[in-house]
């Protein structure tokens, strides 16, 4: 069984581009919210393996939303994205529990090799 | 991995952006306090950024992130928002979506936009607008920048859950239409065939049929509404940037942004709309001092009201300026031979308003480089018409002017009012019509030349369908003459007939050359009896 993955982005163009990226690496992407309310209200439905979070969206704070997530889903392997410049914030998830980071742009080399890093 | 299949949606989702950057932006120039707005400015630069930096589009992520620590600067109270600050970030907007529209067409090489990139990391609150002068010129040199009023793209999609949607071409929403517009001319014919073999058990099937295809016309013509903000997005920023040009001071409002409409009904009428605001602007709206001087508050306001009632939509859209004058109106149209001083002098207020909308007539003593090019008000009220719909003017000199454009809520497949006259079957659109009235004989009288009936409280000029559409026969020979009553505004016609058929839903389509150039005839449709029907423009008549 592959591993399922949700991605939380509020940009459908990102969340697409991820897509794209899992798709071709054989997992399934069985989630996706554009909003921290709607990722909270998918996680009573689904409890994925892989979680990728884009730390800046509309309605909840990134770091915020990640504690909810993990009280959640305890389990999940959560990848913060950012872009260049939030290094703060991205060592802040790491600390609350965050397994990952991801820099935008995203290429295909680097979130697999987030993906590998994971799997070791 | 071959990015370019993302392409499309980069540019949808980027513009996207753009257009609520731009419309944040009007919101902090009324309140520069405004932190969420701030915030939300940031973060449609950054996601810009990170997009384009994805897609490896280097000039856009480049100019973004200029944009974006601009911003943060303003975020942190580094200092504060100012219209300075505006116009600098609207013009990285206007650059970023040149550039978004270059990559839409295909084109490789990106701009470098020197000196706004050095403008943007440069900035400091207490420089002036002068330093802007060379930067204004670059973003003209961008043949593909599109000034702010450009059409929105129709591939612009509603941001909706992925899985629960598809995006699909418009091609194919018109396809739906135009079927479902024959099965329902197709279920009249059935209707009217099981009349003639009535006991062949066809009544029920048939009930089941009309309520299905009820459903499915409404479903088909849900999948096409859009909000009225898809065409009104770029409004504030216009009427802002016309504004400034000329020293004014408008606050514009939209209420009613969420009322949908046709998307074919949505895209003929956003440059009539466009052309309004450009006038009441330029002309509708006095400078600062003038008002001062009328005792007016300083700034002016102009708002655009949508609302909608059970079969059609108003949109109303009214502006506190120094407002029409009729006399002058009058001059002018003599003057220009539109009408002669005897028409004139027979002209209702209501039709002495309606003069700006005759071919050629222009309020402006000058013809002004903002309201001078474009459609004329006689294209606005020619879009209206095409579609079905009515425009009104309502002026008082010195308290400012409404237009109201009365559309249907859907094109094509139309509830209407079918009448007999001279052995033709005429369609009125039943949005169009008022009421119907019968008519006895001695109802009709003459009042000051002319043939008239009472109406309600007051007179309305009664004429001939018959002779309006050029046949010469007299209307009628019974004792009651059965008659279609068209309000425009405040002015109302009553129309004889010969006999009145009754409602029915008919497909309309557009009518081939000779008859598309009839001024009265706005389409045809095909009755389930196999009869043709000539759908009217009733204002025409009015």
């Amino acid at each position: 069984m592959s591993a399922t993955v949700m991605i939380v982005d509020d940009s459908l163009f990102m969340r697409n581009i991820i897509r794209g990226f899992m798709r071709d690496r054989g997992y399934s992407v069985v989630a996706e919210a554009g909003s921290g309310i709607e990722t909270l209200k998918k996680l009573h439905e689904i409890t994925p393996d892989i979680i990728f979070l884009d730390i800046i969206l509309p309605d909840i704070n990134g770091l915020e939303l990640l504690e909810s997530i993990l009280k959640r889903c305890p389990l999940a392997k959560v990848v913060v994205c950012s872009s260049l410049g939030e290094e703060t914030v991205l060592k802040k998830a790491l600390g609350n529990g965050a397994k990952a980071f991801l820099h935008k742009p995203f290429t295909p080399e680097k979130v697999y090799e987030v993906l590998d890093s994971m799997e070791a | 991995m071959d990015m370019s299949q993302y392409r499309d949606l980069f540019v949808s989702e980027s513009r996207g952006h753009l257009s609520a950057f731009n419309e944040l932006i009007v919101r902090l120039e009324e309140n520069a306090a405004d932190r969420e707005a701030i915030d939300e400015l940031f973060r449609h630069a950054h996601s810009l950024k990170g997009m384009a930096a994805t897609m490896q589009f280097d000039a856009i992520t480049g100019l973004a992130h200029r944009m974006e620590d601009l911003l943060s600067k303003v975020r942190s109270d580094e200092f504060p928002f100012s219209p300075v600050l505006a116009d600098l970030l609207l013009e990285g907007s206007d650059m970023l979506a040149g550039m978004v529209s270059m990559i839409e067409n295909g084109v490789v090489q990106q701009p470098h936009p020197a000196a706004l990139l050095e403008a943007l990391s440069s900035f400091t609150p207490d420089q002036t607008g002068g330093a802007d002068r060379k930067v204004t010129q670059e973003t003209n040199t961008l043949s593909e920048t599109p000034p702010a009023d450009a059409t929105p793209a129709p591939s612009q999609f509603r941001k909706t859950d992925t899985f629960k949607s598809v995006r699909v071409k418009t091609d194919t929403l018109d396809r739906l239409v135009t079927i479902t517009g024959e099965l329902i001319t197709t279920r009249y014919r059935l209707t009217d065939q099981a009349r003639r073999h009535a006991g062949a058990g066809l009544e029920e099937p048939l009930r089941q049929l009309s309520s299905l295809l009820r459903e499915l016309r409404d479903e088909v013509f849900q999948a096409r509404m859009l909000p009225f903000v898809f065409a009104a997005e770029r409004f504030p920023r216009l009427v802002r940037d016309l504004a400034r040009k000329q020293g004014k001071e408008i606050s514009f409002q939209i209420v009613g942004k969420e009322i949908e409409l046709d998307r074919g009904i949505l895209e003929e009428i956003t440059e009539p709309l466009v052309h309004i605001l450009r006038n009441a602007v330029d002309h509708g709206m006095e400078t600062p001092d003038d008002r001062v001087a009328a005792g007016k508050p300083f700034g002016g306001s102009i708002t655009i009201t949508v609302t909608r009632d059970k079969d059609h939509v108003d949109i109303v859209i009214a502006d506190d300026g120094r407002g029409m004058n009729p006399v002058r109106l009058k001059e002018m149209a003599i003057e220009k031979g539109v009408i002669t001083p005897e028409q004139a002098d027979r002209l209702s207020a209501q039709a002495t308003l309606m003069l700006v909308c005759a071919p050629g007539f222009s309020t402006a003593d000058q013809v002004s480089d903002i309201s001078g090019r474009g459609v004329g008000m006689d294209a606005v009220k020619t879009a209206v018409h095409a579609l079905g719909g009515t425009l009104a003017i309502e002026s008082e000199i010195g308290r400012g002017s409404r237009f109201t454009l009365r559309l249907p809520i859907t094109v094509s497949i139309i509830h209407a009012l079918l009448v007999d006259c001279c052995n033709m079957t005429i369609a009125f659109p039943v949005s169009a019509v008022s009421r119907t009235i019968e008519l006895k004989r001695s109802d009709i009288f003459e009042e000051n030349g002319r043939t008239v009936c009472a109406y309600e409280d007051r007179t309305i000029p009664v004429k001939s369908l018959n002779r309006l559409l050029g046949r010469a026969m007299p209307q009628g020979s019974g004792t009651v003459v059965p008659a279609v009553v068209v309000e425009i505004g405040d002015t109302a016609v009553g129309l004889l007939t010969d006999r009145l058929l009754g409602q029915q839903e008919i497909f309309v389509k557009p009518l081939g050359a000779p008859l598309s150039g009839m001024k009265a005839l706005s389409g045809g449709a095909i009755t389930g009896d196999g009869r043709i029907v000539f759908v009217v423009d009733a204002s025409v008549f009015v």
